[in-house]
């Protein structure tokens, strides 16, 4: 199966930052989430992919045509929302749209009216005069509008109040049914993808971290606290631990093998709570010596 | 399909769509042989991602409870009576395991635990005895 995207040795270097050597790829009807601290080069990456500045080295893939700088046929298989909104600013947001529908022959007029309605965006109004919110919204119809088989949303809902925040997730929902789309979508704030992302690569200082389904994350990793008299030894797969007169608690990376040998060493009172995907995210951007789960 | 899922809850999502669609499906609500939505709708109705409903699906399917049809997607499986027994005392005894072993820990005798479940079921049939004796004229309408 031809993938949505993939990403073989992508690097890009500025001074003092180097993003990759990066090999990512996703396959068409899923979500990939992209989670990493801000400067750890996500935004850098779909640059690189949208076309907006050239990698230092290696391939990008867009549903099997390679992206390069002589055919931008790759470029009509994408929606990109990113951190720059560049319209005409002395246009309404209506012919901005009509505009850009001139690069798309699978434009639709009829969509781009039925999002901006949903995202409550004022097509009349000039673009200058949009608020920062307003100004994602017009992004995200531009996105959508000549529905692309990839997205690429760069934190598409920040600025948003909760009602077209909610709208936007409903619309992405419906844009993957299909089961031929695919969404590349970056944040810091995992809530919004807690459910729509089938996996997540974490992205640390410019290189991957992890890349793991969400869902075996959610199993996997859990807090346990419990007593132990004598010195602690090596746990398996145990994050972080805290310690206060015999009483510990760590975080496990794995909590079936970090019991198993809990009631091994013959630990007692032992208490298990999971831990939600924001506070997982923060353990494993903090880095500490998980054992990295496949 | 109506589903109710939470992100408030200690049961994972995926648990909580595969024990939603088993309730149906051991109550009769959704009869042998009836398609269930195709994963990527479930996904949509339910927003949450396509691998957790997929997930949730395959349980079901583990157990027995449902089946897939190359390129037609998932459908409710024929369930004999004794399969469902069985389902019913395989989780019973998921269920009871914690429990009883909390009361051994706290030093409590087998035959005291035992007493302990006799009477649960005693005070239970005398309760459905009163209902059935109340309820006979609505029993239609009920079904």
């Amino acid at each position: 199966m031809t993938k949505a995207f993939r990403l073989i040795d992508l690097v890009k270097t500025f001074p003092g930052f180097q993003l990759g050597p990066l090999g990512l790829e996703l396959e068409p009807g899923a979500v990939l989430g992209y989670v990493g601290p801000n400067a750890s080069g996500k935004t850098t990456t779909f640059h690189c992919m949208a076309g907006i500045t050239r990698p230092s080295s290696g391939t990008i893939e867009i549903f099997g045509r390679q992206a390069g700088p002589h055919d931008a046929a790759w470029k009509l298989d994408l929606g990109y929302v990113g951190d720059i909104h560049a319209f005409y600013e002395n246009w309404t947001a209506e012919a901005n749209l009509a505009f850009r529908s001139k690069f798309y022959p699978n434009w639709s007029q009829d969509r781009a009216r039925e999002l901006a309605k949903r995202f409550d965006l004022p097509l009349g109004a000039k673009a200058k005069n949009l608020s920062t919110g307003n100004r994602v919204k017009l992004s995200l119809v531009a996105a959508l509008a000549h529905s692309p088989r990839l997205l690429l949303l760069d934190e598409p809902t920040s600025g948003l109040d909760p009602v077209v925040r909610r709208e936007v997730l409903d619309t992405l929902f419906e844009v993957l049914e299909s089961g031929e789309r695919a969404i590349f979508y970056a944040t810091h704030i995992l809530t919004d993808i807690s459910r729509l992302a089938d996996r997540l690569a974490f992205l640390k200082a410019g290189k991957l971290a992890q890349v793991v389904a969400k869902d075996d994350l959610l199993a996997k990793w859990r807090r346990i606290s419990f007593r132990y008299a004598g010195s602690l030894p090596e746990l398996d797969s145990s994050v972080a631990c805290d310690t206060e007169a015999g009483s510990h608690r760590l975080i496990s990376s794995d909590h079936d093998r970090t019991l198993a040998r809990l009631q091994a060493i013959g630990a007692e009172g032992i208490e298990v709570t999971r831990m939600t995907i924001d506070d997982i995210a923060v353990e494993i951007l903090k880095g500490g010596n998980y054992v990295a789960t496949r | 399909m109506l589903l109710n899922l939470t992100d408030l809850s200690d049961e994972p999502l995926q648990s909580q769509i595969s024990r939603q669609i088993r309730a149906k499906i051991l109550a009769g609500d959704l009869a042998a042989g009836e398609a269930l939505p195709s994963i990527r709708a479930l996904a949509r109705d339910t927003r949450v991602s396509v691998i957790t409903v997929q997930r949730g699906y395959e349980d079901l399917e583990r157990e027995g409870l449902i089946h897939s049809r190359r390129g037609k997607g998932f459908f409710v499986s024929e369930l004999g009576s004794d399969t469902k027994a069985r389902m019913a005392r395989d989780r019973l005894t998921g269920r009871m395991e914690p429990i009883v072993r909390a009361a051994l820990a706290e030093g409590l005798a087998s035959d005291e635990i035992l007493a302990a479940a006799k009477a649960i079921v005693t005070s239970q049939s005398e309760a459905r005895r009163i209902d059935a004796g109340q309820d006979d004229d609505n029993q239609g309408a009920q079904l």
